[in-house]
């Protein structure tokens, strides 16, 4: 299909156009490029000659956001908090995935309703009062508060997500299992469930990767400071006072890699995940 | 993405008409006893979800719509009644109305940008065989990366002394028009607006392109027989093919900008003298700086309540193109 729209494209690719797209992928990997040109240079050469482009290679940089910018707990508070809101989305959105695509049950479209009416309601809405109603509950400030909050932001998008998979397998499935003697649970843990690993699968990177970049929910709800993750406190590295882009450079580094690693390596499921949230009925 | 420009902001409704309809039919065949099996199992893996959901999501916005009515502060548990007083304020406040004129801006720019740029890029690959997964994986990496990354670096490219625009400013001769980018009220919205296109482009570079594949060639080469030219093949023939997807982003695109936040706190945090100022950074300032909780949740509400019509609109165009197997 794509081999033959190359002769149907209008246009045709020539070396215009690739020369073309070069220059622009350029363009869009020129900040990206520049962190981690600045990273590697030495401090002293980020200071003289801050335009040279891998003009020196040093680790001071990393070395320096690493124990001086607290960038080593940053990372961990960030897969603190990713990680387990990441797992709670999946799980809980497979459960209920199944639920709506499969099982009829009481309350079932009320419950649905709830699903839609998430999938409408930004965060931004609720946000204030949210503040305060963790107070009450004494979740500021602690990870288990905090990954609810994150993981409910996603669940609305993750149950109807897995239901589009579930929704998807035949029928014939589920009957045959009934004949063998499965139970409705055993249907869905050892039947269905294994059937939508790859849905499972492009919901966690997607989920993972919203909770990685996530920057008003601990901004909000980590007012201490406890357990601040990386864009939190690559935000609080800058304000205030100016600092070196040498470190500064390195932490957006140490920010960013795991997002362009597994964006890279993983690329289709990211992609789908978003294409779906837009496109998909 | 990003709490960035959320695309699931407003994802489509699944047709419950369909599930419905297959709920019928595992119903039909089954015993009395798998039907209540099956009724006793979907409470129990949707009850954890809508648990959470009713805590986290209902009980807040609930609370949300509350605030709206009374004067709170944050500290007293009974704040005093004021009916629509919040909303007659709001209508009032000439720095709401500036954040609302520079978030219409946003809005337009912040749309039309990225889908022109997109679209574009789109276009120019579409039909690329060597390196197409590069150039895809390279595009559309800005929208990936934490909008707190994608500011310090853009930060750094719009710096007075030692930014890299300024320093190719001065190399391509336009040494008079370098300036802070973003310490320039004049400027500091559009600088802003620039990185936000640059990471938007490539969402809609990525739909656009999935939209492109799903277009019928053999229209196009037919077209080409008749000797319609490149620009006429693309506005009679392409463009009328992905119009559906093309709606769809621009109603996404739109959705994100009505609730713009992070990328501006982060670069500007509103300033400099409210001029990058946004219906969401000045909620968050009411609610967060000022303890003006009521009315920053007040503004917060408006800004999603705004952009309700779009989403319904967005609604309706992906439940058409679904019935139209359109799709990426």
């Amino acid at each position: 299909m794509r081999g033959r729209g190359r002769a149907y494209a209008p246009g045709r690719p020539g070396m215009g156009r690739n020369l073309t797209l070069g220059l622009l992928a350029l363009l869009t990997l020129f900040p990206v490029i520049l962190v981690v040109s600045t990273t590697l240079k030495s401090a002293q050469d980020v200071r003289v000659n801050p335009f040279g482009l891998f003009s020196s290679f040093s680790l001071e940089n990393l070395d320096t956001a690493w124990t001086v910018g607290d960038f080593d707990s940053y990372l961990l508070n960030s897969v603190l908090l990713s990680v387990p809101s990441t797992v709670i989305v999946v799980v809980l959105s497979t459960m209920a995935g199944y639920a709506f695509a499969r099982l009829p049950f009481p309350g079932r479209t009320l419950a649905f309703y709830l699903v839609v009416f998430g999938l409408l309601v930004p965060f931004f809405a609720y946000m204030v009062p949210l503040y305060f109603q963790m107070r009450s509950m004494g979740l500021l400030d602690s990870l288990v508060g905090v990954n609810l909050v994150l993981a409910s932001t996603q669940l609305s998008f993750g149950t109807w997500f897995m239901r589009a998979f579930f929704s998807d397998l035949p029928t014939e499935l589920e009957q045959a299992g009934r004949m063998d003697g499965a139970s409705e649970w055993q249907l869905f843990r050892q039947v269905m469930v294994p059937l939508v690993t790859s849905g499972m699968g492009a919901l966690a990177v997607f989920t993972f990767l919203q909770q990685w970049n996530n920057f008003l929910v601990p901004l909000l709800y980590m007012p201490s400071g406890d357990y601040r993750p990386l864009t939190l406190g690559l935000y609080l590295f800058i304000g205030g006072r100016s600092v070196d882009a040498g470190p500064l450079a390195a932490g957006t580094l140490i920010t960013i890699l795991p997002v362009v690693v597994l964006y890279v390596l993983l690329q289709r499921q990211v992609t789908q995940g978003f294409l779906s949230g837009a496109v998909k009925g | 993405m990003t709490a960035a420009p959320a695309p699931a902001a407003a994802p489509p409704l699944p047709e419950t008409g369909r599930s419905r309809r297959r709920g019928r039919r595992t119903q039909s065949g089954v015993s009395e006893a798998t039907r209540r099996q099956q009724a006793r199992l979907g409470v129990l893996l949707v009850a954890p979800a809508v648990v959470l959901m009713a805590v986290f999501l209902v009980f807040p916005v609930l609370n949300a719509v509350y605030y709206v009515f009374v004067d709170f502060d944050g500290l007293d548990t009974t704040p005093p009644w004021v009916g629509l007083a919040n909303f007659t304020e709001l209508a009032q406040d000439r720095q709401m109305w500036a954040a609302a004129w520079n978030n219409l801006i946003w809005i337009v720019l912040g749309t039309a940008g990225p889908l022109v740029l997109g679209t574009g890029l789109a276009l120019l690959l579409w039909g690329v065989r060597r390196g197409s997964t590069f150039y895809r994986v390279v595009f559309f990496l800005p929208y990936v990366l934490p909008q707190v990354a994608v500011g310090v670096v853009w930060g750094w490219i719009y710096a007075p002394t030692r930014g890299w625009l300024n320093r190719g400013l001065e190399a391509v001769g336009l040494g008079e028009v370098t300036r802070g980018w973003l310490g320039d009220p004049d400027t500091a919205l559009y600088a802003v607006l620039g990185t936000a296109i640059w990471t938007a482009t490539g969402f809609v570079f990525v739909i656009v392109l999935s939209a492109l594949r799903n277009v019928a060639t053999e229209l196009v080469d037919a077209a080409m027989l008749d000797g319609a030219n490149y620009r006429q093949r693309l506005r009679s023939v392409v463009l009328p093919q992905i119009m559906p997807v093309f709606l769809m982003v621009t109603a996404l695109t739109l959705i994100g900008g009505f609730a713009v936040f992070d990328i501006v706190f982060v670069m500007t945090g509103g300033g400099p003298a409210n001029a990058t100022e946004v219906l969401g950074t000045y909620a968050y300032s009411n609610a967060f700086q000022l303890s003006r909780i009521s009315y920053g949740t007040t503004l917060a509400l408006v800004v999603t309540a705004l952009a309700v019509p779009v989403a319904v609109w967005l609604n309706r165009l992906q439940r058409r193109a679904s019935s139209e197997g359109l799709g990426a």
